[in-house]
């Protein structure tokens, strides 16, 4: 009865394209909001997990993310080599300031300084040689960074940027993880970084270091923070807080919103017109009720009638999805956007569950057609 | 058709039925008592409204009388669970509708072979048979058209060869003619006629087309929700024509 069930729905061609289009727009909003709130909050932890040497860091106790970090006094890293268990430890020096190009483009930037002795945080490159951002004015510049900066432009080392009084000289594009604050990261050395930091020229931002193998990461994060009243976590926990920060901000709301409208649409659209469907093909279902067909056998021909929807309906949405995805991919601010297999799946599924609650309600309509009725002309 | 070795296909006894309740009740069935035997066309005939529909509604297990008795093959209706009533329906009833009733979206072939589909029967299997029954009926040559492409008496032949694809004991026709020319409704009764009757099943026509009357072995004349008078002239004037 499986074929007879395809061919029904099939044959009634407009209602088809309709299911399987909603199915098709629900499956695509859901992924493509859900797969950008992903990206973007994974963002808020970009430069966290780019200092890939380190499972500590340390900030001053109101800290709470990265992008908000207060100062840290310098002696603050002599402290923390002091605990046992801490491998290593060096400062890390975020300054956030204003950038300007010699072309006049303005723009807020985020100064990540390289310690020169240990070079721990140095980044990946994607062009050019990190080792010039311990020359005096060298700097390296995220993708995102530097299409903000020089739009339009190919890079060449040279480049220059101004921040404050100084010219700094670029010598390549980094391959820094996007930030959630959208600002172009550039690395420089320690040095250059504590230089061009106005505002506390003699501070640090964090102290990030290396716990020994085999130490409880837990019991020396809770010592430090006991004995010196900062803030200490492993690198996991500090993603999470500047992850929850951020989600705890609003902004993940609006893409609730959207994604319930895609539920929303994809239940009363594709209830709706199942119903129609059943009441459109009210005298073939009384029919085949009539000539035998027993209720179950009706439950499967409606579940593999939903099963033909949802599995046309939701290729097309997910190939929708990769498909936007992949061009929002070409933006250099948005390279880090993808659709986690988990948000496909959950999405899948919870728009495969809609789709045949929708059959099912459409169902019971079908069980309550009257065979009797089959003699009403 | 001898009626000494006639069988009781279909026996109804003291059959009511009334539709609403209050002022608003309606009784359409007042007392029927009826038999339709094996091997015999019988007609059940009267004014719209008469309650013929309702009848064959409960006679095929589509309706539930409120008093009385249905017993078809022997078997009571009343007795089996709503699940052994659509088994019991599916394997021992065919239809054919005032409306013809096909699937659209299926071929002629595979309208037929619904009530084989249904019974679990492989597809392959299924729509071959339905094709060999729609041979039989001179449909042949249009095994794969689909139903829009039809003309109507064609349809009707197609759901012939439905209600006859899977053999069952008892066929229960819905004015088949009523949508027809009286040409094609000719060709249909005839049709039924050779195809369906058959000493192991019974036929039950309702209708209100007098032009077919001389097909029938029995004609149960209904008028407000009672049977008048059986007519059996037109099974005596038949057998009487008969060649044998």
């Amino acid at each position: 009865m499986i074929p007879i069930a395809i061919s029904m729905l099939r044959h009634d061609g407009p209602k088809f394209m309709a299911l399987v289009l909603a199915v098709a727009l629900a499956a695509f909003l859901t992924q493509n909001q859900a797969s950008i709130l992903s990206a973007f909050l994974g963002m808020t932890g970009s430069q966290i997990r780019d200092v890939r040497e380190a499972n500590l860091w340390v900030m001053e106790p109101d800290t709470e993310c990265f992008d908000q970090a207060k100062p840290l006094k310098q002696t603050a890293v002599q402290t923390i080599r002091g605990f046992s268990g801490v491998e290593w430890a060096v400062p890390v020096v975020k300054v956030d300031t204003n950038a300007r190009t010699e072309a006049g483009k303005l723009s807020t930037v985020t100064l990540l300084g390289v310690p020169e002795d240990s070079r721990v945080g140095e980044p990946r490159m994607k062009l050019g040689d990190a080792s010039a951002i311990y020359r005096r004015d060298g700097a390296v510049i995220d993708p995102g960074g530097f299409s903000l900066l020089f739009p339009g432009q190919t890079f060449k080392s040279g480049m220059k940027v101004r921040i404050h009084d100084e010219w700094l000289t670029l010598h390549g594009i980094s391959d820094a993880a996007p930030p959630f604050t959208g600002f172009p990261v550039m690395h420089v050395s320690q040095t250059t970084a504590m230089r061009l930091n106005r505002a506390e020229a003699r501070a640090t931002t964090f102290v990030v270091g290396r716990m020994l193998p085999n130490a409880d990461q837990q019991a020396i994060t809770a010592s430090i923070r006991r004995e010196t009243g900062w803030k200490a976590m492993t690198r996991t926990e500090f993603e999470n807080a500047s992850y929850d920060y951020y989600a705890a901000q609003g902004v993940p709301n609006l893409f609730y919103i959207t994604i319930a409208i895609g539920f929303v649409v994809g239940i009363a659209f594709t209830g709706q017109t199942f119903l129609m469907f059943v009441k459109e093909n009210a005298r073939a279902f009384t029919t085949l009720k009539v000539l035998g067909v027993t209720h179950g056998q009706l439950g499967r021909m409606m579940a593999a009638q939903a099963g033909l929807v949802v599995f046309m309906g939701l290729g097309i949405g997910t190939a929708l999805a990769v498909g936007v995805t992949e061009a929002a991919k070409l933006m250099p601010f948005l390279r880090a956007l993808y659709i986690p297999w988990e948000v496909a799946l959950a999405c899948g599924g919870v728009i495969a569950a809609v789709t045949f609650l929708a059959a099912g309600f459409a169902f019971n309509k079908v069980l309550k057609l009257q065979p009797a009725d089959v003699f009403r002309s | 058709m001898n009626a000494e070795t006639t069988t009781n296909a279909v026996h109804c006894s003291a059959i009511r039925k009334s539709f609403g309740s209050g002022e608003t009740r309606t009784e359409v069935l007042r007392g029927i008592d009826f038999t339709a035997s094996q091997g015999e066309m019988t007609f059940l005939v009267g004014p719209s409204g008469c309650g013929k529909t309702t009848l064959i509604s409960i006679i095929a297990g589509l309706l539930t009388a409120d008093e009385g008795h249905v017993s078809l093959f022997g078997e009571d209706l009343s007795a089996l669970s709503p699940r052994e009533q659509i088994l019991f329906r599916r394997r021992n009833l065919g239809f054919v509708f005032q409306q013809y009733n096909l699937l659209p979206s299926l071929t002629a072939a595979e309208n037929a072979a619904v009530p084989l589909l249904a019974a679990g029967m492989n597809r392959k299997t299924a729509v071959a048979r339905a094709s060999e029954m729609l041979d039989q009926l001179g449909l042949g040559h249009r095994v794969s058209a689909m139903p829009r492409v039809l003309s109507g008496g064609q349809q009707q032949r197609v759901a012939l060869a439905r209600a006859l694809v899977h053999d069952p004991r008892l066929i229960v026709c819905d004015e088949p003619t009523a949508a027809l020319d009286h040409k094609s409704g000719e060709s249909v009764m005839n049709l039924l006629a050779t195809s369906a009757v058959h000493p192991d099943r019974a036929v039950l026509v309702v209708t209100h087309d007098n032009r077919v009357f001389h097909f029938a072995h029995q004609i149960a004349h209904m008028d407000d929700g009672v049977i008048t008078h059986v007519d059996q002239q037109a099974l005596n004037s038949r057998l009487q024509s008969s060649p044998s």
